[in-house]
C-alpha cells in the first residue's frame, strides 16, 4: 500500500472558503439590514448632536453617537449574525460534510470571521462616509487607541458570538439568543440611553460587560482623554472566556 | 495481525451503542482494494453506524478500524485524502450554485477532477448555475455524490446513494460507480436497493438488527438463501422486506 501524505489544503483552499462565506453573507441580505442600515438611522437622528462641543473639538455626536454606533455594527455582527451562520451550517450537516473533506471545520470559523470583519469595516465605513462630510463629524482625537479599541472589541464580540453558537442547539435559537444577549448587553451598556440613568450596580455591570466597555472606551479614544483599563481588561477578559468556552463547548454536529 | 497489501479497509469486532441501543455489535469486515461492497440491511439494522466508524465520523465503543492500513481518527488528515465520503441527508451551503460548491471542493484536493467532469459524471451539468436550496432532493444527492468523488478517492463510502432518485438518474449513478470500479476505487455501498447490489457490488454483508449475518456474493447470498434472487434471499434471512428500509 503506497504511503499517503498528510497534505493540508493549500491557501487556495482557504481563499475559497473566505470567498464562499462572502456570497452567503452577500445572498443573506436580511442579515445585512441591521449592521449596516440601523447604525445609520441612529446616526442620522442624532445629528443634532453634532452641535455641540464637548471636549477638544470634538462634539457630542463624536464622542457619544459614533462611539455606540460602532458598538453597534461590531455588536450586531459578532453575537447576532456570526453564531447564525455557525448554527445553521452545523444544524444543516455542513460542517459535518466539512468534516470528512480535507478541510477542517475549523477553515469555516476563520472564513467566517474574516468575513464578519469585512463587514464590519463596511459598517463601520458606511458610518464614517455619512457622518464625516454630512454631519460635520470628527475623526477620533487618539487614531491610534480608537483603531486598537476596535480590534479588541471585534475578538470580545466574537468570543460573545462563539458562546452563542455553541449553546444555540438550532439556527432560530442562535438568532434568539443572540438578539437577547445584543439587546441585554446593549442595554446595560448604554444603547437606549446613557448608563448613568440606570441603578448603580446595574451600571457598573453594564460597563465591564462587552457593550458598554467598547463604548466607553472608544468615547474616550475619541475625546483624546485617557481611556478607564478597567474597560480594556473587561474586552480581554471577554475574549478569554468566551474562547475557553467555545473550545469546551463547541460541537461540529 | 498486520493489514495485507491487497485490503483497503479492515474492521474488527467494531461495537457501538447508544444508550441502551446496540447498534452495532461485533462486527468484522474485510473489503479488497479495488472491490465494490455492499452493506445491507433495513432501517435500524446499524448500517450507517458501522460506515460512519470506518470514516472516521463515530468513535467506536471497541474493536478496531483501518482504511489503507490508516486509523480513520489518529490518521484523520492523511485518511481524508484518499477517502470520499457521501452522508445521508447531508446539505451544503444553501445560497451557493452547483458551480461554486464544486469549486470549493476541489480546492481542497491536490489533483482534483475537472468541474465538468464531475458534473457530467451525475448529469448535473444543466443545473452548474442553480442554488442549492432550489435544487431538488434527487438533484442534491447528485451533487453530494459527486463531491464525495471530486478529489479522486481511493476508497469511497456512499451511503444511501440512489435513494429518493428516479430510474433514469439512478441508472447514470450506477454507470458513475462502475466508472469508478473501473480505475480501482474501492467502494463502500450502503443500500438496501437489492438491484442495486445486484448490479454493482462484488461481495454484500448483510446486517441485522447490528449483526454481521453473513457476507457473499450476490449470486452467494441467494444461493444460501436458496431464493431465486437477492430480493428474495433477503426476506428469508432478515424476516423483512427490503422496501420496509424506506
Amino acid at each position: 500500500m503506497t504511503a499517503v501524505d498528510a497534505r493540508r489544503p493549500g491557501p487556495g483552499a482557504w481563499l475559497a472558503m473566505i470567498q464562499c462565506e462572502i456570497k452567503m453573507v452577500a445572498r443573506d441580505t436580511a442579515g445585512l439590514v441591521v449592521p449596516i442600515g440601523l447604525p445609520l438611522l441612529i446616526l442620522l437622528s442624532a445629528s443634532p448632536a453634532a452641535e455641540h462641543v464637548v471636549v477638544n473639538g470634538r462634539t457630542a455626536l463624536d464622542v457619544h453617537v459614533l462611539p455606540l454606533v460602532f458598538t453597534i455594527v461590531m455588536a450586531t455582527i459578532g453575537i447576532v449574525n456570526l453564531p447564525s451562520f455557525l448554527a445553521l451550517y452545523r444544524r444543516t450537516g455542513i460542517l459535518r460534510r466539512l468534516s470528512v473533506t480535507p478541510a477542517s471545520p475549523a477553515m469555516v470559523l476563520v472564513a467566517q470571521v474574516v468575513v464578519s470583519a469585512l463587514q464590519t469595516v463596511i459598517g463601520v465605513g458606511a458610518a464614517l462616509a455619512v457622518a464625516l462630510p454630512a454631519l460635520d463629524a470628527h475623526l477620533p482625537a487618539r487614531p491610534a487607541a480608537a483603531l486598537g479599541v476596535v480590534l479588541l472589541a471585534m475578538a470580545a464580540m466574537y468570543a460573545m458570538g462563539m458562546i452563542v453558537a455553541a449553546v444555540a442547539p438550532t439556527p432560530n435559537s442562535a438568532v434568539a439568543i443572540g438578539l437577547v444577549g445584543f439587546l441585554a448587553f446593549g442595554a446595560l451598556g448604554g444603547l437606549f440611553g446613557a448608563r448613568e440613568g440606570l441603578p448603580d450596580a446595574l451600571a457598573t455591570l453594564g460597563g465591564v460587560l462587552p457593550f458598554g466597555a467598547t463604548v466607553e472606551a472608544l468615547s474616550g479614544a475619541w475625546a483624546g482623554g485617557t481611556i478607564d483599563p478597567v474597560h480594556l481588561v473587561s474586552l480581554a477578559a471577554a475574549v478569554v472566556a468566551g474562547a475557553v468556552a467555545s473550545v469546551v463547548l463547541f460541537r461540529w454536529d | 495481525m498486520d493489514d495485507t497489501s491487497g485490503t483497503a479497509v479492515v474492521a474488527e469486532n467494531l461495537r457501538k451503542r447508544y444508550g441502551g441501543t446496540i447498534a452495532v455489535d461485533d462486527v468484522s469486515l474485510r473489503v479488497e482494494a479495488g472491490e465494490c461492497a455492499g452493506i445491507l440491511g433495513v432501517n435500524g439494522a446499524g448500517k450507517t453506524t458501522l460506515v460512519e466508524m470506518i470514516a472516521g465520523l463515530r468513535v467506536p465503543d471497541g474493536g478496531r478500524v483501518r482504511v489503507l492500513g490508516l486509523d480513520p481518527r489518529r490518521d484523520r488528515a492523511r485518511l481524508r485524502q484518499v477517502m470520499g465520503v457521501q452522508l445521508q441527508q447531508a446539505c451544503l451551503h444553501n445560497a451557493l450554485t452547483v458551480e461554486e460548491l464544486v469549486r470549493l471542493f476541489r480546492s481542497f484536493y491536490p489533483d482534483p477532477r475537472p468541474a465538468d467532469e464531475a458534473l457530467e459524471l451525475v448529469g448535473l451539468t444543466g443545473q452548474r448555475r442553480t442554488r442549492f436550496d432550489r435544487l431538488s432532493a434527487g438533484q442534491r444527492q447528485r451533487l453530494s455524490v459527486t463531491l464525495a468523488l471530486i478529489g479522486r478517492p481511493r476508497v469511497a463510502i456512499l451511503d444511501e446513494l440512489t435513494t429518493g432518485l428516479d430510474p433514469r438518474a439512478r441508472r447514470r449513478m450506477w454507470e458513475a460507480i462502475r466508472r469508478l470500479r473501473d480505475e480501482k476505487v474501492t467502494v463502500l455501498l450502503v443500500t438496501h436497493a437489492m438491484e442495486e447490489a445486484a448490479r454493482l457490488c462484488d461481495r454484500v454483508a448483510l446486517l441485522d438488527r447490528g449483526r454481521l449475518v453473513l457476507v457473499d456474493t450476490p449470486a452467494g447470498m441467494a444461493a444460501r438463501a436458496g431464493a431465486a434472487d437477492l430480493d428474495d434471499a433477503f426476506v428469508a434471512l432478515t424476516g423483512k422486506a427490503p422496501e420496509e428500509a424506506g
